[in-house]
């Protein structure tokens, strides 16, 4: 593979459709050299902020689309995801109530998108937030490469 | 996919229903598995153990088809109990306190015991 070169697909914003960005983004990382728990990882992050962009940048599949971009170095797997929905800050999102330890768990807190971000802060090295009026929402996410 | 099912369910003793995953559960398979726990829960079935074996993948949605089926069945004093979740699994359920949430034990006998 060429290295530093940019990689991009781009879909509708459907949920049936975001298993294509999973795939496009693992095969990406195999590429870059990731092993099989780090490309697991960069999947589910992914899987949940494509999940995030359709549920609160556009509010409702289908009202415009998502460009997923990875690129690779020696040393990270980065991997962007854009879309022209609604500022939305995944950094405002505070942890669903129902991890913090003895607390009981209450499903309707797992409507709030909480936890998919709980999973990205967790699952990559880096998450990074970019809102422009006229480019929309970037979210930058990357991996580094042990 | 093959032909094999990806969500089957079986009947055993005491009143225990397994549900077998076979896949990813993600987005395309959760929506079957919510209808399979859906329908064992509205029967009066509250003793499931879950059959992770076959799972490679799970994502939020799948996590939250679990809890809510977790928490039916915990009211009718039943439980759902999971087998057979690989590391990586295990990982995700962890990050967010699901391994306190559920009972998580390595094979089928040892689910049938925890639910007896």
């Amino acid at each position: 593979m060429s290295m530093g070169n940019k990689h991009t697909l781009t879909i509708s914003s459907h949920y049936d459709h975001i298993r294509q960005v999973c795939e496009f983004i693992a095969t990406g990382a195999q590429q870059a050299g990731l092993d099989e728990d780090a490309i697991f990882q960069v999947e589910l992050a992914c899987d949940e902020a494509c999940t995030n962009i359709i549920e609160h940048a556009y509010g409702e599949e289908g009202i415009g689309d998502i460009k997923a971009t990875w690129e690779a170095n020696p040393q990270s797997f980065t991997i962007t995801l854009h879309d022209n929905g609604r500022s939305f800050n995944p950094d405002a999102v505070k942890d669903p109530t129902f991890i913090k330890p003895d607390t009981t768990p209450n499903p309707d807190d797992l409507q709030v998108g909480g936890l998919g971000i709980h999973f990205m802060r967790n699952l990559m090295d880096e998450v990074h937030y970019q809102f422009d009026e006229k480019q929309g929402n970037s979210l930058i996410m990357v991996k580094y490469i042990e | 996919m093959n032909n094999q099912k990806q969500i089957w369910q079986e009947q055993y003793p005491h009143n225990i229903w397994l549900v077998g995953v076979r896949g990813r559960l993600d987005q395309s398979l959760t929506p079957q598995l919510n209808e399979t726990l859906t329908n064992l829960l509205a029967n009066g079935r509250y003793r499931l153990m879950l059959d992770f074996n076959g799972v490679t993948y799970i994502n939020s949605g799948g996590l939250r088809c679990l809890i809510i089926a977790w928490r039916k069945a915990k009211t009718e004093n039943g439980d759902v109990v999971l087998f057979g979740l690989d590391n990586r699994i295990l990982e995700v359920f962890t990050m967010i306190g699901f391994d306190k949430i559920f009972r998580i034990v390595n094979t089928s006998l040892e689910a049938q015991a925890a639910l007896a």
